[in-house]
């Protein structure tokens, strides 16, 4: 096992560990070309932006050597020969466990959190240094540490993805409980709605998106911690077999690996959050 | 026996964590029979919406007393009480149509849902909006929320209305429809109703008593206004009307600090 951070190239340190804008309102305006409809000018766009993104790349290729920059079609040449030959699926199976276990432990502990600190004043300022401490430390040194602290194993790995993207989920998640609409609140109050009425019909639908938007946005960190996490300390996974290749000088398999996930996350988030978000939204779409 | 009985009511808000404190309300009394339709008005932010929030039970950070039949609120709400509360803005639940904001009203009351439809479909024709039943609230207009908000507080039958302004953002001929649905309501249910407004007009066609409130702070009840003399059904072109709503005007320009201005 290599643990020497001094392997790891530039180019995979994490990621930054910013706030996302968690307005979920911004991520539901759609700008409209005229004459054409909804869904046919967002699919047009859609299919340019597609575009644009690999003719982008085959710029890039042209100008760098194959060896560093290998063009779209061959990448995407080597990734259907991986899915053919069918040894890609076990190390995108396995990479997936950990996004998924990993996700679920980020998002219930920075819930709990989120929604502590959002609703009472006490909890906030207990927990303002934690969360403080937690965004500034380097995800690299968390992950280091559960390494150290746990072993080298599954768990550490799990541990060290999601640790660094909690702090920041929970931030979201409480701005979002304390714009619960009080106003709200007060109608059920006046009638006298009960308390499961108060949860499911007030307090839930404006939970919701906020849930959604942080759910969005933490798997897009967590999957990126995970592969980070691999890379470190695992001995399997895309992140571990990326950081492989890379050792061997072939950009086509790190390239052709960080193509698979990118079709996998696509999915999820088109897929499952989008339908998700479809559901959630239903009223506003109308 | 009065139903409901305010007494000595003081409210201050603020004050905690060093936030500046603002006495809105201070020595308010007011008794009001079963039945009865009392209408308050006074300059904004002399503590209107502060006294109707403590009376819906909203509020009950506040010294002196409020009783409903000698009761405390939670008493008789517990005891099947209902109050139904038209706030200054229409509280609408975005995620629901108009339907299901006036089901919502229905639920938290209890009404057995085999009788929601015909209930929601009564109040919405009332209000005209049986052909937005299906609309969600962004979809509606400020006042036709308004009306939505309307026919939620009318859909359960309350013992005791309480309403916000609820006609301020309507055109006068709707308002005028709405002001009768109101008194139609009330002549079937005798249901107590304390309203604001800022019309004075609109006071006087629909009210027994109207108080007339002082600036703030320690905002109070300064005058009453008897409208007992003016009979039952009225008419917005009544004579008596017109010299009662005069004696509103002036009570209001006399209590509200600027006693300079020049009636028309
Ligand atoms: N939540 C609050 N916190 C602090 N002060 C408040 C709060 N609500 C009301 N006030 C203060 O209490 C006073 C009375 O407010 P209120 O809303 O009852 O006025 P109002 O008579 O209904 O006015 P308007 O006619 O403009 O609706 C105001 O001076 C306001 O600043
Ligand atoms: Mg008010």
């Amino acid at each position: 096992m290599r643990i020497s951070a001094s392997s790891i190239p530039a180019s995979t340190a994490p990621p930054s560990d910013t706030v996302a804008p968690a307005s979920p309102r911004s991520l539901l305006g759609r700008p409209r070309l005229a004459g054409l409809g909804p869904h046919a000018s967002d699919a047009l766009i859609s299919a340019l932006s597609v575009l644009s993104i690999i003719g982008a790349w085959y710029i890039g290729s042209w100008t760098m050597s194959e060896r560093v920059l290998p063009a779209p079609h061959i990448v995407a040449e080597v990734l259907y020969q991986a899915m053919r030959s069918g040894e890609i699926w076990l190390d995108i199976g396995i990479t997936l466990g950990r996004i998924l276990i990993a996700f679920t432990i980020a998002m219930t502990v920075a819930a709990t959190l989120g929604f502590a600190m959002g609703l009472s004043h006490g909890a906030s300022v207990f927990f303002r240094v934690w969360i403080v401490c937690f965004i500034t430390i380097p995800a690299l040194v968390i992950m280091l540490t559960c390494y150290m602290v746990v072993g080298l194993n599954d768990k550490a790995a799990i541990l060290g993805a999601a640790i660094p993207i909690i702090p920041i989920l929970a931030i979201n998640i409480r701005d979002g409980v304390k714009g619960i609409d009080p106003k709200l609140l007060g109608m059920a109050k006046a009638f006298r709605a009960s308390r499961y009425q108060r949860i499911f019909e007030i307090v839930a639908p404006q939970i919701a998106p906020i849930l959604l938007a942080s759910a969005r946005f933490g798997l897009g960190l967590i999957w990126k911690m995970v592969l980070f996490a691999e890379l470190l300390g695992r001995g399997d996974g895309i992140g571990y077999k990326i950081e492989f290749y890379y050792q061997m000088f072939n950009m086509k398999e790190v390239l052709a690996h960080a193509l698979s996930f990118l079709v996998v996350m696509l999915f999820i988030e088109v897929a499952i959050l989008g339908t998700l978000e479809k559901r959630i939204f239903r009223w506003r779409s109308q | 026996m009065s139903q409901i009985v305010l007494s000595n009511i003081r409210k201050e808000f603020g004050g905690r964590r060093g936030a500046r404190s603002w006495t809105a309300l201070n020595g308010v009394d007011l008794s009001i029979e079963v039945g009865e339709i009392v209408g308050i008005l006074g300059p904004s932010g002399c503590g209107k919406s502060t006294l109707l929030n403590i009376v819906a039970g909203l509020d009950n950070k506040y010294e002196g007393q409020f009783t409903i039949q000698g009761k405390t609120i939670e008493q008789q709400i517990a005891a099947g009480f209902r109050v139904a509360y038209v706030f200054q803005e229409a509280r609408l639940l975005p995620w629901k149509t108009v339907r299901g904001n006036v089901e919502f009203a229905l639920k938290a009351s209890q009404f057995p849902v085999s009788e929601w439809r015909d209930r929601v479909d009564r109040v919405l024709e009332l209000v005209e909006l049986t052909k937005f039943a299906e609309f969600y609230p962004q979809q509606l207009s400020g006042g036709m929320q308004q009306r939505a908000s309307i026919a939620r507080a009318f859909a359960i039958e309350p013992d005791i209305l309480l309403m916000d302004e609820p006609f301020s953002a309507l055109d006068e001929m709707t308002a005028r429809h709405l002001r009768q649905s109101l008194l139609n309501i009330w002549s079937a249910f005798r249901t107590t109703i304390l309203f604001v407004s800022h019309n004075a007009i609109e006071a006087s066609f629909l009210a027994d008593r109207i108080m007339i409130m002082g600036n703030g702070p320690g905002g109070t009840i300064r005058e009453e206004v008897s409208m007992a003399g003016v009979q039952r059904p009225r008419s917005y072109e009544d004579g008596d009307l017109f010299e009662k709503s005069k004696a509103v005007v002036n009570a209001l320009r006399n209590h509200s600090g600027r006693a300079d201005l020049v009636l028309a």
